[in-house]
């Protein structure tokens, strides 16, 4: 499989770190991060990643809003987007999947299996 | 008035024939009547009625008394009522032919028991009358006259000392019924009358003996000149007054007696005896008979004869020899006696009426009295009641309203001045849309045409009150039905009760905001931890001692089973506030079973079991995201009480739910834009294990939060002790139920029902 470059937005250095390692650890993947959603619209646009891994809450600009400014800009609309989200709730995640994200996945998720969401989330290879 | 006639003008006339009798018209009022004769110049003792000049009737003053002691209405009464008729009379024609003499004349009166005769014309015109009284005096000055000659010798007699005497003794006599009658007090009457006949005959005694029913009796009135002894108060032996005496004298006897000690006298020697004690020499003695009346109140009680008493004149210095006038006058006097106890009687008889009236009386004023205290007793209760119910409404801090069919108030609370600024007196009859502002109405129209049409109602809404600020209220329209015995019920109204919940609203946001940040907060360092552990446990970033190796498990599944914990708190939380939303649309069980099938099959691999999923085409009305939760719950318990190598079994079969009517349909959002609708009929899904059971007694209270058939489950087999309890809620807000059958060794198995889905055809 093609190494994947992808952007992780969350204002939470443990998770970018964890979130990092795994991708690694299970497919190889490079990732950049990003602390907040101002400066992960700005990575996506100098580096192009494969896909984002978006926090939904984030101080400042939240998730969503940093989702739907990247979907206004042409230059990061093609980037698909999965939310990385401590919100649970069924209703949420189809609000979120309405909004024309490319997946939802949960926190606390699984390290070991996180490569394999993203891949099965965006038709992926592996 | 009668008729003047020729006869009038003799002497005779005057003497024996009163021209003047009182009359009075048959309709006159007996109050009148009696009136009329108590102002008579010659106190007349009778009155007639004239009907058309002619004569109709004639009333005594005994008649009068009688009526008037019989009947309670006397005053109602007319003469016509009282009189007797036909009335005996004499004709002028008879005067001058037949009864020219005294004696056939006087005979008349004794044939007919009369004393008084009217005098009539050829024509019936009344022209005069006979009083036998009169008679009876004229027969005393000429016993052997005739009317003719008494006629012809009036005029010498007028001119006689004998004429002038009896004159004065008519003038004494009407002296003496005068004074009698100025007392209605019988014992004053009687005294009266003992003194004036004293005086009169100028008797030594004088005195009135009252007859007792068994015999004996009493002087009970006495005069007496000195020195003889008084009689008053000695009580006479029956021996005395024997009963064939009581007999002769209740007929009328007169007794008189000039000398007691003549052997003529006929008293018994040893009466004579009896009576010398007292000086007596000479007795007259007249009957006091008097008309007994035993039922007074009781209309027309017949009236007998009743030997009252006895009037007895006693001569002490000398025997004495009776005249006829003295014999007439003491008889006369006898009969005002008699009237004055018919007075007696009847003053006695109204007195007693007056009592018994003012009794009456009393007791029913008593009994006004009575009513007026508990009327106002029952106004205070009621006014302290409805002050209470006043100050209890004017002081809850909710609006209180009542409307009627047209949506018009007719009672507000305080509250909805302090809220809203509108007074309940402005507000009333005013109608909600008016009150309330067309806007507002448009909102809550649905909800006030679903009161008026017997429904109970609640919602909530967002209200300005009178400082401007919107507060979130809670509404709740109570129908006001009345039930009539034979009509059908009939809605009258409404009753409108508004809560401000504005701050229960600002507390959910509060908590809402605070399990947003939880969830977050929570997670986010769970996340790290966790993600770590599961790196960290792969070795793959290094080999750990075997004891660090032990401890990172220990760790990982620790921190799996706080996510859990975490994850099912929160769950369980939206779905308990109503946060969540199921939106419900056809789907099918299958798809449904496969999912969660799907999701458990890795898990169930570790474990060395098997998920057998028997699953048909079924469509059901559900959200099928909750009902794969719902599903991946019970497979999962399944998973951690079973042994290895055993089945799971997943099965879904139609149900049919008698309790499930459809109108206990589940709240679910409905999302479908196809034929299809929730069906009264229920899809019945089963979760079989073979593990080791759970005892009955356990059977209900598992699906309770925190629950578990053994408490150290939750730390043995990592369990929340919420799953079953979020499968609950889940199956609940479907409008299903979940329960769970075991025996205990063999396994349990959980079911749960969901609404099939009814395919409308268009």
């Amino acid at each position: 499989m093609n190494s994947k470059r992808l952007l992780i937005v969350d204002d939470e250095e443990s998770i970018q770190k964890v979130v990092s390692l795994s991708l690694k650890m299970e497919a190889n993947w490079n990732t950049i991060t990003a602390s907040s959603g101002q400066e992960g619209i700005r990575q996506a646009e100098i580096h192009q990643p494969d896909a984002i891994l978006l926090d939904v809450m984030m101080p400042e600009i939240d998730g969503i809003a940093t989702f739907e400014a990247l979907h206004r800009n042409p230059k990061t609309k093609p980037i698909p987007v999965i939310l990385l989200t401590a919100k649970t709730q069924t209703s949420e995640k189809r609000l979120f999947q309405k909004l024309g994200v490319a997946g939802v996945i949960t926190k606390p998720f699984n390290p070991l299996t996180l490569a394999s969401q993203i891949v099965e989330l965006l038709n992926w290879s592996l | 008035m009668p008729h003047h006639h020729e006869a009038c003008d003799s002497p005779f006339w005057s003497t024996l024939v009163d021209t003047q009798p009182l009359t009075a018209s048959s309709q006159l009022m007996v109050t009148n009547v009696l009136t009329r004769m108590a102002s008579h110049p010659a106190q007349a003792n009778c009155i007639f009625a004239i009907h058309r000049r002619k004569l109709v009737g004639i009333a005594t003053l005994q008649d009068l008394m009688r009526a008037i002691a019989q009947n309670n209405q006397w005053q109602q009464m007319r003469l016509s009522q009282v009189i007797s008729r036909p009335v005996i009379t004499v004709s002028l024609a008879e005067l001058q032919t037949e009864l020219n003499t005294i004696g056939p004349l006087l005979k008349r009166f004794v044939d007919h028991q009369i004393s008084y005769l009217p005098v009539v014309d050829d024509h019936n015109h009344l022209v005069g009358l006979i009083d036998e009284s009169r008679l009876l005096q004229l027969t005393h000055s000429l016993p052997s006259a005739t009317i003719t000659s008494a006629v012809a010798s009036l005029p010498s007699l007028s001119q006689s000392d004998e004429l002038h005497r009896q004159h004065q003794r008519a003038q004494l006599f009407a002296e003496i019924t005068f004074k009698i009658r100025q007392s209605l007090q019988l014992k004053t009457i009687l005294q009266t009358t003992v003194n004036e006949v004293q005086r009169l005959l100028k008797a030594d005694r004088v005195l009135i003996y009252q007859v007792l029913s068994d015999g004996t009796g009493k002087p009970i009135s006495e005069a007496v000149v000195p020195p003889y002894p008084a009689i008053l108060g000695y009580s006479f032996p029956e021996e005395v007054f024997p009963k064939e005496y009581q007999t002769l004298y209740a007929e009328g006897r007169v007794q008189a007696i000039a000398d007691v000690h003549a052997p003529e006298s006929g008293l018994a020697e040893c009466l004579v005896e009896f009576i010398e004690q007292w000086g007596i020499q000479s007795k007259l003695i007249v009957p006091i008979v008097h008309p007994l009346n035993t039922e007074l109140s009781v209309g027309d009680a017949p009236l007998r004869n009743h030997l009252w008493g006895l009037l007895i004149a006693h001569q002490c210095r000398s025997p004495r020899r009776w005249s006829d006038f003295e014999l007439e006058l003491m008889q006369q006097l006898a009969d005002q006696i008699s009237i004055a106890l018919s007075h007696g009687q009847m003053l006695e008889y109204l007195e007693e009426r007056v009592e018994l009236r003012t009794v009456e009386l009393t007791q029913a004023n008593h009994a006004l009295k009575q009513e007026v205290q508990e009327r106002k007793q029952v106004e205070i209760a009621l006014r302290q009641s409805e002050e209470q119910l006043r100050l209890i409404t004017n002081n809850l801090p909710v609006l209180i309203a009542y409307v009627d069919r047209n949506q018009r108030y007719r009672f507000n609370n305080q509250a909805y001045d302090y809220w809203l600024g509108q007074s309940p007196a402005t507000i009333y009859n005013k109608s909600i849309k008016t009150v309330m502002g067309a806007a507002y109405y448009k909102n809550i129209r649905a909800h006030i045409e679903a009161a008026l049409a017997g429904n109970q109602v609640a919602y909530e809404s967002e209200l300005a009150f009178k400082d401007g600020r919107c507060h979130s209220v809670n509404v709740v329209y109570i129908p006001h039905v009345e039930t009539t015995r034979n009509a059908s019920p009939k809605i009258k109204g409404f009753f409108a009760l508004t809560t401000d919940i504005s701050d229960r609203k600002a507390i959910e946001r509060m908590k809402d905001e605070f399990i947003a940040v939880v969830s977050h907060e929570l997670r986010t360092p769970l996340t790290s931890i966790h993600g770590s552990l599961k790196l960290m446990a792969t070795g793959r970033l290094g080999r750990l001692s075997e004891e660090g190796q032990q401890m990172l498990e220990v760790a990982d599944e620790n921190t799996d089973r706080l996510v859990r914990l975490v994850n099912n708190v929160l769950d369980l939380q939206r779905i308990e506030s109503g946060e969540v939303t199921m939106e419900a649309h056809a789907c099918d069980a299958s798809d449904v079973m496969e999912q969660a099938t799907e999701s458990m099959q890795a898990i169930a691999q570790q474990h060395d079991l098997e998920i057998k999923n028997q699953s048909v085409p079924l469509l059901i009305w559900a959200d099928p995201d909750y009902i794969v939760q719902t599903l991946t719950n019970l497979i999962g318990n399944a998973i951690k009480f079973s042994a290895p190598g055993n089945v799971i079994c997943l099965s879904v079969c139609p149900h049919h739910d008698p309790v499930l009517s459809s109108n206990q349909l589940p709240e679910l959002v409905d999302v479908t834009t196809s034929h299809c609708s929730p069906s009264a009929a229920m899809a019945l899904f089963c979760v079989q294990d073979h593990g080791q059971g759970i005892p009955s007694d356990k059977l209900d209270s598992i699906f309770d939060r925190f629950q578990q058939v053994d408490s150290s489950d939750s730390r043995k087999k990592g369990g929340t002790g919420l799953g079953l309890t979020i499968c609950r809620k889940i199956v609940e807000q479907h409008g299903g139920k979940i329960w769970a059958e075991s025996q205990k060794g063999e396994g349990s198995r959980f079911y749960f029902t969901v609404p099939l889905c009814h395919r409308v055809s268009t």
